[in-house]
């Protein structure tokens, strides 16, 4: 696995271009940075200053080449690139508490933000204007949108809450798109229809994902479960209670496996099995380094005891790969139905690139289906 | 005392913890049942009774235990935290993560 130190603070977001040579990162302050890759070593090489607050969401359109930040300054920036300069366009979101979440459409003629004003933000060109306008799907969120994807018709759109709730909304835009077929989720969607609703969690949704159908759903909750959601199920819940930290994000890397990860530092596999209907916890993916096992000595053995009424020599200093939580996942190569490479970056400030073929080699037991 | 008792008294328990009430009167009784129940088990036995549960089951003890160092009795703790140990190596940090976001408490 390869794994960079950009930074001593945690990288807010992250956002590849097409072409995998460029990440666009937040350095938990009010920039957005460009590095590329030359040879073995990353350089930064643009410096985007606009945003007059934390930028929390960046996303890089792959075909247009654009890029969407947004900040808690409660803005939103579409970048594009003029020559060896990023110029932005200020796109007014209409809301009054910090956006937390952006994402562009597949067809990238619009762009959806999630804030902290209950709402969600979807944005589009107004041709004529000349002019980024947005529409606003409200009810019945009823607390901030943290995480947000799209469905691979441009339409749909799913939304984690800190309401506890994953929900899937139509986004659909008549001046930008046609009428959408039906889906399994549903055959009408005019703009803001509710067409899922889950009901299980008891925390924060904060990380979502549509499978590359789009027919699945999942999305990762600070309770420390995740679930499943399948449309030709009738849109049936499937959700796992774990046995570790919260999760922050989670992806499809096939259409019936996830990988996920958050305040265990670690990326974990996850199976979806879809004749039961059930999710199962499939290993973690770090694979530590066999440290030297030394043996204690009669003080540490004394001092163990007291501070944590435990006698046993795990030892306490973490062996993963990042050091702090991981925050945010992204598919590098593959696509979410044959991903071959996912990205994570985290609070420890690194950014780790994960190749599915090496872990299935070195872990014997991971079974990706 | 033969274990059998214990262990069936604290299926019987676990099964009918009442989940969805808001009595507070019943569910203070459900509480103490359940103190006495795990109070009344021997250090060797609590594995067992542990691993006998599913899920769900798990999860449920552990809100019952935190429940139990909330409102402490004679020597209580001690064998609370013996339970913890076992509950814990079973059910992970998530189900302690679950204790602390549960909307219905126990």
């Amino acid at each position: 696995m390869a794994y960079h130190s950009f930074l001593l603070e945690p990288i807010s977001c992250h956002a590849w271009n097409k072409d995998r040579t460029q990440i666009a990162l937040c350095p938990n302050n009010h920039e957005v940075h460009i590095y590329r890759k030359d040879g073995a070593k990353w350089n930064k090489i643009h410096e985007l200053k606009e945003h007059n607050g934390q930028v929390t969401g960046i996303d890089w359109a792959p075909e247009s080449n654009r890029l969407v930040t947004c900040g808690t300054d409660r803005n939103a920036y579409v970048w594009t690139l003029k020559g060896s300069v990023w110029k932005p366009t200020l796109v007014i979101l209409r809301i009054n508490r910090a956006a937390r979440c952006v994402k562009w459409s597949p067809k990238e003629n619009k762009f959806a933000v999630g804030s902290g004003s209950r709402l969600i933000s979807i944005c589009y060109f107004e041709q004529e204007n000349d002019w980024w306008v947005c529409k606003h799907i409200k009810k019945p969120i009823r607390s901030t949108v943290l995480s947000l994807d799209w469905h691979p018709n441009n339409v749909l759109l799913a939304a984690g809450s800190c309401d506890f709730k994953c929900r899937i909304f139509s986004a659909y835009i008549k001046e930008v798109e046609e009428r959408p077929s039906p889906t399994p989720w549903g055959s009408k969607m005019p703009f803001g229809e509710l067409m899922f609703e889950s009901s299980n969690s008891c925390g924060w949704v904060h990380s979502i994902c549509f499978s590359a159908s789009g027919s699945r759903v999942a999305w990762v909750s600070h309770d420390s479960t995740l679930c499943l959601a399948d449309a030709s199920k009738k849109m049936a819940v499937a959700s796992l209670c774990t046995e570790t930290l919260p999760l922050l994000a989670v992806t499809f890397i096939t259409e019936s496996s996830l990988v996920a990860a958050g305040h265990d530092c670690c990326p974990m596999l996850f199976t979806y099995e879809e004749s039961q209907g059930t999710l199962t916890f499939g290993g973690k993916l770090d694979v530590p380094k066999q440290s030297s096992q030394r043996g204690l000595t009669a003080r540490e053995r004394f001092q163990n005891l007291d501070k944590k009424a435990s006698s046993d020599t795990a030892n306490a200093t973490l062996d993963t790969l990042h050091k702090n939580s991981i925050s945010q996942i992204s598919v590098l190569t593959g696509g979410k139905d044959k991903c071959s490479q996912f990205c994570t970056t985290g609070m420890d400030g690194g950014m780790s690139i994960w190749d599915v073929k090496s872990l299935e080699s070195v872990l014997k037991d991971l079974k990706i289906k | 005392r033969r274990t059998g008792e214990a262990l069936r008294a604290f299926h019987t328990a676990i099964r009918s913890s009442p989940g969805n009430s808001r009595n507070p009167a019943m569910k203070e009784q459900a509480q103490g049942t359940m103190l006495k129940v795990l109070t009344s088990f021997k250090s060797s036995e609590i594995e067992q009774a542990v691993n006998s549960l599913d899920r769900n089951g798990v999860d449920l003890l552990m809100k019952y235990i935190y429940k139990g160092f909330e409102k402490p009795t004679e020597n209580s703790s001690a064998i609370l935290l013996q339970w913890h140990e076992k509950a814990l190596a079973v059910g992970g940090l998530g189900s302690i993560v679950r204790v602390l976001t549960a909307r219905k408490t126990v």
